[in-house]
């Protein structure tokens, strides 16, 4: 496997960035709350991932100088093979003419590779078809008219440049024309592929620009940087918009969970404050607001009939006004939830390990049968006293 | 008024593809695209497969220097090495080809000047004389590719 890394130096710049990283990460996570660690971490991330789509646009910039390559001609040394890459311009009698004229040449083969340039729209919408029909239409009547025996043609759907590559290890050519517009038209195919072609294979590499009844052009060489930039800055741009979405994204998942965090914790501190006030307050005078019962669920915890040991609430018999909160702290000991669940008197508690504070609400006068739903302790499940009680609520 | 940024040269780095083509392969290292392609076409004719590197530019690094080494210059038969040996970075290419692929021909194109420390990096290499047209470049290459297949072909 290959290094990721160019050099020494490289690596260990790396090595030093995550350490850097981790520091104020560890720190908030050992000095501070939870969601402090979360937007410590959040950040850095978002430091990382900026830092990389920097690099990236900037590479999409200025793209690497790849190494061109080319196999050994095919055929005797007189002989000349000469692809010719075209689409929308094949109607245009220049081209034509300069095919012609190709053909006439001794010893000499031509191919029209012709890619029908399918969109990802079009391969969603499933018009591929008609898209390779019309480059077939293109291609045959180009040939109808040049009706040379020695130009053969070719309809492609992969991306053109792969098609080329392709072209290389089967046709072989010694010399590539590529036939465009000034500018991309829908359909055609884009003017920067000649750049791309002179980029990775090592022969002869011509761009001829065709417009409606004008004779062939050849941009200079501002005008084919131009066209590199252009794509160069339009892939940025398009990298840049979904590297923007993937953070708006992270973000949003981020601050969520970040919110989600500080809910729990002010929660939980708001009970806690409101059950301290209760505490204090004399004996015999409770506010219904902050009364709190406790109870424990204990498993394997209180002798049945039976003379064995079963699973059970402390506290069966729950005593509430009509619209009023009871607090229940609740010592669940065992290691599996269980739960005080009344569908009648709309009721469902999911009671963790540990201690934790519920809040019990009744909507509705009456007496309501309440009964764990966790499969448990079977007996106990069906028993009143155990994992099973009632809810007495009267109107206020 | 200084707008306070630097003016950093732009990082140019070259990018290999692996060879997609049967023996026998030919590496040439021209910073002139016209010529590496003249030089390759010739090549091409007489029955190589090619690849065509301008070599480091700039301050563009060269994966040959690098821990991960080039990929064309491991799987070829011979290199055509004509990069300006008067630059030092061009020496350390010559160099590190000469470390990491001790049994590939080089075939160096050199400057009419050589001093002491070129003429150490060329101890072992092809050389032609710097000027020589495509044609001739091609014909070396065909003299050094024969004259080692019939070493090949002795020694066996």
């Amino acid at each position: 496997m290959r290094s990721p890394f160019h050099s020494e130096p490289e690596a260990f710049r790396f090595l030093l960035v995550v350490i850097l990283a981790l520091v104020p990460i560890v720190l908030a996570a050992a000095l501070g709350p939870t969601w402090l660690a979360l937007v410590v971490l959040a950040v850095v991330l978002g430091g990382v991932a900026a830092r990389a789509a920097q690099l990236r646009m900037r590479k999409l910039r200025s793209p690497d100088l790849p190494v061109k390559m080319a196999p050994p001609h095919l055929g005797s040394a007189a002989e000349r093979r000469v692809l010719v890459v075209a689409n929308d311009t094949l109607s245009e009698e220049a081209l034509l003419c300069e095919v012609e004229r190709l053909g006439l040449a001794p010893r000499m083969h031509v191919l029209l590779l012709v890619p029908a340039v399918i969109t990802p729209a079009a391969r969603l919408t499933g018009a591929i078809d008609s898209l390779l029909d019309q480059a077939r239409a293109r291609m045959q009547a180009a040939l109808d008219r040049v009706g040379h025996d020695n130009v053969a043609g070719k309809v492609t759907g992969e991306d053109p440049l792969e098609a080329i590559e392709d072209t290389f290890a089967t046709f072989v050519p010694d010399e590539v024309i590529v036939a465009t517009r000034w500018e991309q038209t829908a359909g055609g195919l884009e003017p920067r592929l000649a750049g791309l072609v002179r980029e990775r294979f090592a022969v002869p590499v011509r761009h001829l620009v065709f417009e409606p009844g004008s004779a062939a052009q050849e941009p200079d060489e501002g005008t084919e940087a131009r066209y590199q930039r252009e794509f160069g800055a339009a892939a940025a741009r398009k990298f840049g918009l979904t590297a923007l979405a993937g953070a708006g994204i992270l973000a949003a998942l981020v601050m969520s969970l970040v919110a989600l965090v500080r809910t729990t914790a002010t929660n939980t501190t708001t009970l806690a404050v409101a059950n301290q006030a209760a505490a204090a307050l004399p004996t015999g005078a409770p506010s219904a607001l902050t009364k709190v019962i406790e109870l424990k669920v204990i498993a394997s915890g209180k002798k049945g009939p039976d003379g064995k040991l079963h699973d059970d609430f402390t506290v069966t018999e729950f005593h509430v006004t009509v619209g009023q909160p009871l607090t229940l702290r609740i010592d669940n000991t065992d290691t599996v939830p269980h739960s005080i669940t009344s569908p009648e008197a709309g009721v469902s508690i999911i009671v963790l390990p540990g201690t934790h504070d519920y809040t019990l609400l009744v909507k509705q006068a009456g007496k309501f049968e309440w009964h764990c739903v966790f499969p448990c302790d079977p007996w106990s499940m069906a028993q009143v006293g155990y994992m099973r009680g009632f809810i007495t609520a009267t109107a206020a | 008024m200084s707008s306070g940024r630097s003016t950093k040269a732009r990082e140019v780095s070259i990018n290999p593809q692996t060879w997609r083509w049967s023996h026998p392969r030919v590496l040439v290292e021209d910073p002139d695209e016209e010529a590496g392609l003249a030089i390759a076409s010739g090549l091409r004719f007489a029955g190589y497969a090619v690849a065509v590197c301008p070599g480091p530019r700039g301050h563009g690094q060269c994966p040959l220097t690098g821990p991960a080494g080039c990929a064309p210059a491991h799987d070829t038969d011979l290199v055509v090495c004509n990069l300006g040996y008067e630059r030092e970075v061009a020496r350390e290419v010559l160099r590190e080809l000469r470390t990491r692929y001790p049994n590939t021909l080089l075939l160096v194109v050199v400057p009419p000047e050589i001093d002491a420390d070129l003429r150490e990096v060329l101890d072992s290499c092809h050389q032609l004389p710097a000027g020589a047209t495509p044609e001739q470049v091609v014909a070396a290459v065909q003299g050094i590719s024969d004259h080692a297949a019939e070493d090949g072909a002795a020694s066996a």
